[in-house]
């Protein structure tokens, strides 16, 4: 029995880990659904009432508006005598429009409430679950990929390319977190999420890249290695296809580590300023606004990021573990 | 053993060199022109052109990383460009804010995650130890602008319980009141991730020979887990502490920035948000060094408690 | 009747000071310091509205001669510099010299000062006799006195600055109300009643009437709002963010708050915010979707103007703490027009109309393309600030309802600020305060020649330079307003900018404190503050 269905399983039997594999396929089947545009269509709109309240809060809950004081001043305009280039084609223009169109009705609840434009934070929350799991799993996948390839030869082939991949290891190490993060989003400028993926990937590959050397170090010594360079296997093939199989479970179990790294760090990196743009929205960009609605007492936008996140993380942790358990025995 | 050190040491010189230059062209090339920063509403070229000669930023640039690296030789990086403040007064006053938070927080989270690492491996598989485990995940699931969000609103600024924000000017006012909030946030964001991970070395711990030479011989349970176990595994313990130092340092600046500590994280934002070269150059190249010198000593630590592990 | 050492006011800053070396500052915090430690020769009348120039340490108003161009001043004899080791035991006289070396310390490029600009028109200082200042200027200026009266011309004594070299920014010396008592740098500030400073009465007291004034910086708003509410602090008004909690929809304070006797001020500050549009045809090379005068494109800066939601941006993100600016004078200021109406109203529906009919057809993604068929996309600049996103989401949405592609620019404050200068910015939010209380001072942002500096749409009109440089010539007046009112009309239909809103300061004040009146150009009011007992 080969070691995947092994794996298989052993997995089969962990019940926690089956019931968090699930939940973390209900999620993904958030994604696909928002993606294609099945729900979560029209989180942009402005259903609601600013602020307006979870509808099992009760609409009582805000009772007053701020009234506006702002209307149009009425009156004839003065035009000191500066005529408008403009001003035909605005008298032609508004004589075509027929009629008033209606004002459309604004909820005053909505099933998690609404935010400060009124759009429906159920709907963000969905939205933001995509955004969120989408740049997770690319930046996871970015990291992992530069952190196996450099890991790869510099575990393999030691020697001045070990020297230096670790010395750009050490280099990125040393620098504090928060400086890096910044310097690579100076340099990437702001281009929503393609940018927070980079950043991430970018600046995340190091852990990998430590375990996925020491795994090299340990392989290419052993025999099947050997073997396969009686049979003239080339460098790259040994690398990638006779190790990189036996190393798998560790790129496996980082890949799903890194995913829930990434989903947290994007909702510092939104604090930061650096998240995704205005154009779409992610648990970060809801939670960078939550600390100033906390203070007028609007609590669902938070509450509901909060929880949206917490049981996924939570969910893909315990699969990680069921995973790594399932994969390697010995580890547990 | 001397040789290995003296060839980390030598070591040094070249990855400090490559933050160095890494830190340099970031910044330099791409990261911002602070005399516009200092130039203030109304600035005309002549003026721009003025401030960037008392900056010294209108050097080419090989002449300007020629200063830099005198200026790590020496430790003098000059002033700070937004305000004038020498950046080693800067250190000297921001460094013990940020200490007064760290060490208690450092100290009791260690403490505490150690007492329930070791009664998860210790009761292992059993429902305190999956307890433990499924608390932990659930709690680092969390993230942790949330913690700080939620509970400076809830305790501080609802209940009273602490004050929302603050410094004082005494020790003891520090670390007793201002010091008390943030601890707990840290405290609570750092539980989860600890408490895994000291676990998984109690049972490495464990899992090795002589504890079950030491059960065969009718050594009773807490004696094993207490004496051989507990020092055993408190060398990587330690080290991952030690190891966190350096980076947390800097890296404290959003529980810094919520609470209005003066400490070096929250100057980090500052130098970035001014585009304060000499600040941010310190900063880098200090925890550079930190850090380098930590991983050294954490590793020399392995190979005098432990002769087995081969030093690469 | 002196300073109590017992009345200590109590207040806060919600960003940290820079320093208090007048020639180096440019931020309010600093400058509000700047303003309680040194004395500038003119000030203005606390309690006059509009604001209204009075002498200061000079003995009267300068003798203004020589068409504008020579202010003659005279300081008052027996004022003294506070105590300090720098003056080596002596007490230290001011006089005339030490104004102009002050003013002369702004031109000195060392001192890379962010006001220089302020004295740039300053050809010569002359000091004929110990107490007479001459000011000669380059060119005509008429509001050469608001300079005079600024909190940054204040006197400095060479010794102090030649003693502390580098570190003058922690050592401020003045001949004003207020000495520095203790500084814990971003962290607290404490100012005391100067023992030196000068007989000065006013209705009845001797001034300071408060022993001295403890400054925090708490940069979260719900740590000023509790400090306030414990009564930890006398005075608090950076509380924008949460106005809803103490205070009405209509704008008045909330009945739980009034009972305790807590007061509140509310005064519209001297600024206005606005957005603008670069009004030059092409952006580094590539054409300018927003620029030019061909009707085309006035067509499509004047939709986006009428798509704006002003009234969004003050209910929600001001949170109806400001009021609509219609005119680019704030209220309060000499030559504001509250008569006037703007010409462009909201109204999507006509801005659709108008850009159908200039041809700015959409494209199958529902975004208008350019009448040749070729995308269009507007470039709205911001930082990336809570804030700044929070005006970014109200601009997709006013470009939204009129189907205009809005591209979003991020940059931290000082790369937007020099890209402004370099005129490479197409669209960006931004806000003037009052330098001092002239409409010229904000009528000067359109003037062609000031491109590159605060013209930041880099507007360049024949039509209002001829205007304002008319309008430099005449005083405050119905002349000088009617040019002003033409000048806005030419604002409105080359559509450069769209005005926003000026906003509303609420000032909460404890039952203890007394004679509080918040002034359009003072920084504080702490040398007019009682506290009762």
């Amino acid at each position: 029995m080969n070691p995947w269905s092994l794996a298989w399983t052993r997995f089969r039997r962990d019940r926690v880990g089956l019931g968090s594999f699930l939940i973390v396929l209900l999620y993904l089947a958030l994604v696909a659904g928002a993606g294609a545009g099945l729900i979560a269509r029209g989180w942009e709109k402005e259903a609601g009432v600013s602020y307006a309240p979870p509808s099992f809060v009760g609409r009582d809950f805000k009772a007053e508006t701020s009234a506006n004081k702002n209307a149009e001043r009425q009156g004839a305009h003065e035009d000191s005598g500066i005529v408008d280039p403009l001003a035909e084609d605005l008298a032609e223009a508004r004589r075509s429009l027929s009629g008033a169109s209606a004002a459309e009705a604004k909820a005053v609840t909505l099933p998690f409430g609404a935010d400060k434009w009124g759009r429906d934070v159920l709907q963000k929350t969905i939205k933001g679950t995509q955004t969120s799991l989408l740049v997770g799993f690319a930046a996871a996948l970015l990291a992992v990929f530069i952190g196996t390839s450099l890991g790869a030869f510099a575990g393999y082939f030691g020697g001045p390319a070990d020297d230096f991949l670790n010395w750009l290891y050490n280099v990125f190490t040393s620098i504090p977190y928060l400086l890096l993060i910044l310097a690579v989003a100076a340099v990437l400028g702001q281009k929503g999420s393609l940018t927070v993926v980079l950043i991430l990937g970018l600046t995340g590959w190091t852990g990998i890249f430590r375990l996925i050397r020491a795994e090299y170090l340990k392989h290419r010594v052993r025999e099947y290695v050997q073997a396969a360079d009686a049979i003239g296997a080339s460098h790259l093939r040994r690398m990638f296809v006779h190790i990189l199989p036996n190393a798998s479970h560790v790129v496996l179990v980082q890949l799903s580590l890194h995913v829930v790294l990434f989903i947290k760090s994007e909702v510092v990196l939104s604090f930061l300023g650096f998240g995704v743009g205005v154009d779409t929205v992610s648990w970060g960009s809801m939670l960078a606004e939550a600390q100033s609605e906390l203070l007028l007492g609007n609590w669902w936008q938070l509450a509901s990021a909060t929880a949206a996140m917490a049981l996924l993380v939570t969910a893909f942790s315990l699969f990680t573990d069921a995973l790594r358990d399932a994969l390697d025995p010995r580890l547990k | 053993m001397l040789a290995y050190l003296i060839r980390r040491l030598w070591q040094f010189v070249p990855t400090l060199l490559g933050v160095v230059l890494l830190v340099f062209i970031l910044f330099n090339w791409i990261g911002g022109d602070p005399a516009y920063l200092l130039a203030g509403k109304i600035a005309n070229p002549e003026q721009i052109a003025n401030i960037r000669r008392q900056l010294g930023v209108d050097q080419p640039y090989y002449v300007q990383l020629w200063l830099f690296i005198e200026q790590i030789a020496t430790g003098d990086f000059g002033a700070s460009w937004a305000t004038n403040e020498k950046v080693s007064a800067i250190f000297a006053t921001r460094l013990g804010p940020s200490l007064t938070v760290l060490v208690p927080l450092l100290l009791i989270s260690t403490l505490v995650s150690m007492g329930a690492a070791m009664l998860a491996a210790y009761k292992r598989a059993a429902w305190p130890d999956r307890a433990i485990m499924i608390g932990c995940t659930l709690g680092q699931s969390v993230s942790i602008l949330v913690y700080i969000i939620v509970f400076q609103y809830v305790l501080a600024y609802q209940l009273g319980w602490f004050p929302v924000q603050g410094w004082g000017s005494s020790l003891a006012e520090n670390l007793f009141r201002y010091s008390a909030l943030p601890v707990i946030v840290g405290v609570m964001v750092s539980l989860a991730p600890d408490t895994r991970l000291y676990r998984s070395f109690f049972l490495d711990e464990i899992n090795q020979d002589y504890v079950r030479t030491a059960r065969a011989k009718g050594m009773s349970e807490p004696r094993v887990m207490w004496i051989h176990v507990l020092r055993n595994a408190a060398i990587p313990i330690v080290t991952n502490v030690m190891m966190q130092l350096p980076g947390l340092l800097a890296g404290a600046f959003l529980i810094e920035r919520f609470f209005s500590i003066p400490g070096i994280g929250r100057e980090v934002i500052l130098a970035v948000e001014r585009s304060d070269f000499p600040v941010i150059k310190a900063v880098t190249v200090y925890v550079a060094i930190a850090t380098m010198v930590v991983n050294l000593a954490a590793d020399l630590l392995y190979k005098a408690i432990d002769p087995r592990v081969q030093l690469k | 009747m002196a300073a109590d050492p017992a009345k200590i006011l109590h207040v806060t800053f919600m960003a940290a000071e820079a320093g208090f070396d007048p020639v180096k500052i440019s931020d309010y915090y600093s400058g509000s310091v700047v303003e309680a430690i040194f004395d500038p020769l003119l000030t203005y009348d606390y309690l006059a509205r509009p604001a209204r120039l009075v002498p200061n340490t000079a003995l009267a108003l300068p003798a203004i001669t020589d068409g504008g161009r020579t202010y003659t001043l005279k300081v008052r004899p027996g004022i003294y510099f506070a105590a300090d080791p720098a003056f080596k035991g002596v007490k230290r006289e001011l006089v005339a010299a030490d104004y102009a070396y002050s003013i002369r310390r702004f031109a000195d490029p060392k001192n890379r000062s962010p006001y220089a600009f302020l004295f740039a028109g300053v050809a010569a200082l002359e000091t004929p006799d110990r107490y007479t200042l001459r000011i000669r200027l380059k060119h005509t200026d008429l509001n050469f006195s608001h300079v005079l009266a600024t909190q940054i011309s204040g006197a400095v004594a060479r010794e102090v600055i030649e003693a502390y070299g580098d570190e003058t920014n922690s050592h401020p010396v003045g001949t004003g109300p207020f000495v520095l008592a203790k500084y814990v740098r971003s962290s607290k500030i404490v100012l005391a009643a100067s023992p030196t400073y000068r007989e000065h009465y006013w209705e009845g007291r001797k001034l300071p009437s408060l022993g001295g004034v403890e400054i925090s910086i708490m940069e979260e708003t719900q740590s000023r709002w509790l400090a306030f509410q414990r009564g930890e602090t006398d005075i608090e008004y950076q509380l924008w963010e949460i106005a809803p909690t103490f205070m009405t929809g209509d704008g008045r304070l909330r009945p739980e708050f009034e009972k305790r006797g807590i007061g509140l001020e509310r005064s519209i500050d001297a600024e206005i915010t606005y957005t603008f549009f670069n009004m030059q045809e092409t952006i580094g090379g590539q054409p300018n979707p927003v620029g030019g005068f061909s009707k085309e494109k006035i067509a499509l800066r004047r939709a986006i103007a009428m798509a704006y939601r002003v009234d969004d941006q003050i209910r929600i993100i001001r949170k109806g703490q400001a009021i609509r600016a219609r005119y680019p004078i704030p209220p309060g200021i000499a030559g504001h027009d509250p008569e006037y109406a703007g010409s462009i109203p909201y109204d999507p529906r006509t801005a659709n109309a108008l850009l159908d009919k200039f041809g700015y057809k959409r494209g199958h993604d529902g975004y208008r393309t350019l009448p040749d068929g070729k995308p269009l996309a507007v470039r709205y600049s911001s930082t990336p600030t809570e804030r700044d996103r929070q005006f970014d989401e109200l601009w997709k949405q006013s470009l939204d309802s009129i189907g205009v592609r809005l591209e979003i620019h991020k940059d931290r404050f000082p790369e937007l600020n020099k890209l402004q200068d370099q005129c490479r910015l197409m669209m960006r939010t931004s806000a003037w305060i009052a330098d001092y209380p002239d409409g010229d001072n904000f009528m000067q942002l359109l003037y062609g020649p000031n491109t590159g500096q605060s013209n930041n749409a880099c507007y360049r009109s024949a039509e209002y330079d001829r205007r304002y440089e008319k309008s430099q010539r005449l005083p405050d007046g119905a002349e000088r307003n009617k040019l002003y009112r033409e000048m806005t009309r030419l604002m409105e239909t080359d559509t450069v900018w769209m005005l926003g809103d000026s906003r509303y300061r609420n000032v909460l004040l404890q039952p203890r404190v007394a004679g509080f009146k918040k002034h359009p150009v003072l920084a504080t009011e702490w040398l007019y503050l009682d506290l009762k007992q």
